[in-house]
């Protein structure tokens, strides 16, 4: 009897895995694909095993094309961006979780409400400010210095439109609603006993914050940083709408050009770009899982 | 220096008063305790002194300054909280270190004074591990760790022992006073049960609604209580209260029953009889009581009592006794011992006049 339901469980679970490899099998292809593809030198549109393995199609993106540039500006943009962002979720949480006015519930459903639109939708309002403020950046910048080289680097950092300063602050923008709210929501979970007790051990709000709230807030912050900096690495729409000139281009719009060239698609550039593409976000991934497993518990009891 | 003034403090939250005017003395080295019903203003009072909370009005001085806007970690005092708060991102050396790391004491120095605390609270075993990893009575000893490795002057504690099992209890309170004297601080503790505040307090402050009701030695507040409430938060069961009239030095009870008094009191139409338990003694002989429940301990018995007017009174009485629920029984009241209250609930004091005749007698 009890031999047979032991049989009967291990049946039941052989199925159980086998579905699963399956699955895992279909999500897996696509991937695995674009892997050999890269590595392939007659790479083409359909599965097959390369015969060879070269590394062409990553030299040829790297050195013949501007590879190195939109990989610098992906990296740059979205990093500043994910910075910026934990910054500002990191004091706009805290202050939305331990605050008890009025205005709590409307602000931080007013703040979600960003997050519903969607961005086309905003794309007229955002571009008209953008374009105001970058006339009066511009205008500072003309009054700075008389050198025109300086004038156009002065420009490429700090423009709103066409410059870094702009990404930077539109894709925090896009990607500080969710941050908030995922920090708001953790911080709710961080009892007030923790900055009382650094306080009365004699811990200024400066130590309190260093000390107490982020090391205890980490897996917030790893579960935040995670989301601003997937999506906004994967956004393609902010880029392509406020940058024209070729030294700005980024990643993916690096990707689009190169799939709009009118001469053959080039599968083996494609998918090479694709890879690298991907790759941030894993290591992304990868460096957040450590912190967002990661609870903590046992502190405080009653 | 470390003598703890506060000055008519009151603290408000909106329109609710919580504190209202509270006048306070704790001395250099001394285990005050307040003790008080929940909601009595007793755990604000203690967050008030720690600088958590803001002071409506009134004054605290600490060592004859006055901190009232003094921030939390510039008072140089430590506090054990009921939750211990420990930092659970941080090992049990570092809890009771943190402090110190704080005031860039040297790392040789740290260790040491977190072994120092350590041994003493027996902690050494664990110095490694993570709150998580430690067990309700572990947490509390590094809760108090933490508070007694910067040697401060002035220890607050916020009902420390209300999250350990009953046994535990005990020890820690046993424990608790140990420290106290081998460190000699200023301690002042908060807590809702008597039984802690009798029994380790040096002075016990008793909170009710916002206001002190009384301040006194343990044994003061069980001998002498100066009102109704503190008469019956002190001392396990309560004391009885019975409703009456006095006339001269009499007490009529509502049963008609009548007690003679030790002393003549002024005559009063509405006053409260209190007397303890452990007071009352079982006239076997008599009647007007049935017993409705009897609680046998073992080391004592309690029976509990009813009158034809409904009222209820509690007997303690030594080891076992053979009584049976649904029985009638007689009480006798040892004059000495009994306390009137009047309408306001205020201890009634007996006629001046015969008091002085019967202190010129002894």
């Amino acid at each position: 009897m009890m031999q047979a339901q032991t049989h009967l469980e291990q049946a039941t679970q052989k199925k159980a895995y086998l579905t699963l490899v399956a699955i895992s099998f279909f999500c897996v292809i696509p991937f695995f694909w674009v892997l050999l593809a890269a590595f392939d030198p007659q790479a083409t549109q359909f599965l097959s095993l390369p015969k060879e393995l070269t590394a062409g199609h990553f030299y040829n993106l790297l050195v013949n094309e501007s590879g190195v540039r939109w990989i610098f500006n992906s990296v740059l943009i979205v990093g500043l961006a994910t910075l910026l962002t934990l910054v500002f979720a990191g004091f706009g949480g805290y202050a939305l979780s331990r605050t008890s006015a009025w205005w709590k519930r409307p602000l931080l459903y007013a703040i979600i409400l960003v997050r519903i639109v969607p961005p086309p939708a905003l794309i007229v309002p955002v571009y008209k400010v953008m374009l105001w403020l970058n006339s009066a950046v511009n205008n500072v910048i003309l009054t700075l210095t008389e050198n025109v080289e300086q004038q156009i680097l002065l420009s490429r950092i700090f423009s709103f439109v066409d410059g870094y300063l702009g990404l930077v602050l539109i894709h925090t923008a896009m990607q500080l609603p969710l941050a908030i709210w995922i920090m708001k929501t953790f911080f709710d979970a961080i009892p007030k006993d923790y900055e009382e007790a650094a306080a009365l051990d004699g811990a200024s709000q400066m130590q309190t914050v260093r000390r107490v709230l982020i090391p205890l807030a980490l897996p917030g912050f790893a579960a935040a940083g995670l989301f601003a900096f997937i999506n906004a690495w994967g956004d393609f729409l902010m880029p392509l709408m406020f940058t024209s000139s070729p030294e700005l281009q980024t990643l993916p719009l690096g990707m689009f050009r190169a799939f709009l060239r009118v001469d053959a698609i080039d599968y083996g550039f494609l998918t090479a770009l694709a890879v690298i593409y991907t790759l941030p976000a894993v290591i992304a991934f990868s460096f957040a899982r450590k912190y967002l497993t990661q609870t903590f518990s046992g502190g405080v009891k009653g | 220096m470390s003598k703890i003034e506060l000055i008519n403090i009151k603290k408000q939250y909106r329109q609710t008063e919580i504190v209202k005017g509270v006048d306070i003395q704790v001395e250099q080295g001394e285990f005050a305790v307040i003790v008080g019903p929940s909601g009595c203003g007793k755990s604000t009072l203690l967050r008030m002194i720690a600088g958590l909370e803001d002071i409506t009005s009134g004054e605290l001085k600490i060592g004859g300054k006055v901190v009232n806007h003094v921030s939390p970690d510039k008072r140089g005092i430590a506090m054990v909280f009921q939750s211990y708060a420990l930092y659970p991102h941080m090992t049990v050396a570092e809890n009771i270190g943190f402090a110190l790391s704080l005031q860039k004491v040297n790392k040789a120095d740290i260790a040491a004074r977190v072994k120092e605390a350590a041994e003493m609270l027996e902690l050494s075993p664990l110095l490694k591990r993570k709150p998580a990893e430690l067990s309700g009575g572990q947490r509390q000893r590094v809760a108090i760790g933490r508070a007694i490795v910067k040697r401060p002057q002035l220890i607050l504690f916020d009902e420390p022992l209300s999250n350990l099992d009953a046994k535990l209890r005990v020890q820690m309170r046993a424990e608790l006073m140990r420290l106290h004297r081998e460190f000699g601080s200023t301690v002042i503790y908060v807590t809702h049960d008597q039984v802690e505040a009798m029994t380790m307090a040096q002075k016990i402050i008793v909170l009710n609604q916002g206001v002190v009701a009384q301040v006194g030695k343990p044994m003061a507040l069980y001998e002498q209580p100066a009102n109704q409430f503190v008469a019956q938060f002190i001392g396990i069961p309560k004391m009885n209260m019975l409703a009456g009239s006095i006339k001269g030095n009499t007490f009529i009870g509502e049963n008609q029953q009548q007690i003679p008094l030790a002393h003549n009191y002024p005559e009063h139409a509405k006053v409260h009889l209190g007397v303890r338990p452990e007071h009352l003694q079982l006239d076997r002989s008599g009647s007007g009581w049935k017993v409705f429940l009897v609680e046998r301990l073992g080391v004592e018995t309690f029976l509990h009592l009813r009158d034809e007017a409904e009222q209820q009174v509690v007997i303690r009485l030594e080891g076992d006794s053979p009584v049976s629920e649904d029985e009638t029984l007689g009480l006798s009241f040892d004059a000495q011992r009994c306390f009137l209250f009047d309408a306001n609930q205020q201890r009634l004091s007996p006629n001046i006049e015969q008091l002085k005749h019967v202190e010129n007698r002894a």
